[in-house]
């Protein structure tokens, strides 16, 4: 079933070949690392100047891609920001309307001799039973040294808030691999992390305790490893782990990644697979293994559009027969500027394989990068 | 790399494969950590980060305050049951069969 709905995927995005753009999802077309754009030596965050020169040859009608249109700063700084929003619809067993504010933040680094100061702040969705001031946060914050300031290769070492490298590190969060794997939404901890960029390959070696004091999803210390090795220009492979213990649920999570670009036809495939293996530590205690993958088709299209196809698997249970859930995704990225994104996505779920419930939801997402 | 993605749909598909009846202890920690947590608990939900209509259920501590009333764990049953919630991405039956044989057991662990 699985083989199948992924031959589907690939002949679909592989029947709509047209043109190449430039975009940095396809890392291996450019035998370019995530620093080719990104700061961070993990990407994500703010872009660099091949970044913001990325984002303008992409767009359809580009304009100034630097931070708010090209406001005056020093050389030293680097400033960012994101504002998202999604709106559609969403079918579990009753279908409903949603309406939802994703991402308020803006991020900022300052940076001398090697050193810098990297933060994030913005809104996020208050506590509940919280005060307003609840609403506020810093999702990043922390020193970096950087061994090769001119350039996005070498020695990188990072303390303080982050996001441990683990993973695809794709956009979407709602990714079998991130949703139920390693790298969920807001996991940020504290963290001293290592890492090493190269052409030939690169390693990231985090480890972290988690958040006492504000808002943690990761409730467990641990640490996580990510190695990717780059086999030709277009062929990559990466191996992961990471373990985090807590005071009720020890969690191993040991991963494969491959990205590969088919040239001719100007598609990327990422994909991800891992084995989770859950002990519950509280009470009689319990141990489970689950497994996620997901894999993702990504090709332009014409000037500003993209379409990515994608399908993820997740065993929550391996023991109970039926615990499965299969998804296929749709999204169609329109880059109308150097600032602007519109992500139509569309999500088809079954559970045991079509024969459980089913869900699925059709959204639209407004991305403004300042 | 067509070998690869044969692999992986290998151990995909194997991965389905599981036992039958479902042997998952009934317990408050197995009910929470494998099926309320991941399900209900995402960040942006029901999360000691944002107790949406003041629930958790990404801990044993925060799940435990939220299940600990008997009216509580009849209005979550309900919404349950009834298909309402998660709203994106439905429990398995056999993930609402868990629930079901752990409150009709007293829901003991609390």
């Amino acid at each position: 079933m699985i083989r199948a709905v992924l031959g589907l995927v690939i002949v679909i995005v592989l029947a709509l070949a047209h043109t190449a753009d430039a975009y940095p999802q396809f890392q291996p077309s450019r035998d370019i690392t995530c620093t080719g754009c990104h700061i961070a030596p993990d990407g994500g965050g703010i872009l660099n100047e091949n970044g913001i020169a990325v984002a303008e040859q992409i767009a359809w009608k580009p304009g100034d891609g630097n931070f708010m249109y090209g406001m005056g700063k020093p050389s030293w700084l680097s400033l960012g920001g994101d504002l998202r929003s999604a709106g559609g619809f969403i079918e579990a067993d009753k279908a409903g309307a949603a309406l939802y504010p994703m991402q308020a933040e803006v991020a900022a680094n300052a940076t001398t001799h090697g050193f810098t100061l990297h933060a994030v702040g913005g809104l996020r969705r208050p506590d509940d039973g919280g005060s307003a001031i609840h609403v506020l946060w810093s999702r990043e914050h922390y020193l970096m040294w950087q061994q090769n300031p001119e350039g996005g290769q070498g020695l990188y070492v990072r303390v303080g808030r982050l996001m441990p490298t683990f993973g695809l590190r794709l956009a979407e969060h709602i990714a079998y691999t991130q949703r139920y794997g390693g790298r969920p939404l807001y996991a940020e901890a504290y963290a001293a992390s290592v890492s090493y960029v190269a052409i030939a390959a690169e390693a990231h070696v985090t480890v972290f305790r988690h958040d006492s004091l504000g808002s943690a999803v990761e409730h467990g210390d641990g640490g996580a490893i990510y190695l990717e090795g780059r086999i030709t220009g277009h062929l990559q492979f990466g191996a992961e782990a990471k373990y985090s213990s807590s005071d009720e649920l020890h969690r191993t999570f040991i991963g494969v990644t491959g990205k590969y670009f088919l040239e001719d036809h100007d598609v990327q495939v990422l994909g991800e697979a891992q084995l989770i293996r859950d002990r519950i530590t509280e009470g009689s205690g319990d141990r489970a293994t689950r497994l996620a993958a997901y894999v993702l088709a990504s090709k332009p299209l014409s000037k500003g559009l993209m379409l990515d196809a994608g399908v993820g698997h997740y065993t929550q249970d391996t023991r109970v027969k039926g615990l499965t859930r299969d998804c296929l995704d749709v999204n169609l990225h329109w880059f109308q500027t150097s600032h602007i994104e519109w992500l139509f996505t569309g999500r088809v779920e079954l559970l045991d394989v079509g024969r459980g419930n089913n869900g699925g939801y059709a959204l639209a997402q407004l991305h403004y990068r300042l | 790399m067509k070998y690869g993605f044969a692999a992986l749909a290998i151990v995909l598909g194997l991965a389905g494969c599981g036992t039958t009846p479902d042997e998952r202890p009934v317990t408050f920690e197995v009910v929470t950590l494998s099926v309320l947590a991941p399900s209900c608990g995402q960040v942006q939900c029901h999360s000691t980060s944002t107790h949406v209509t003041g629930y958790g259920f990404d801990t044993l501590a925060a799940s435990r305050d939220a299940l600990k009333s008997t009216g509580d764990r009849k209005r979550i049953w309900d919404q349950i049951e009834r298909g309402q919630m998660p709203p994106d991405a439905p429990l398995a039956d056999e993930d609402k069969a868990l629930i079901k044989a752990w409150l009709d057991a007293g829901a003991p662990g609390l």
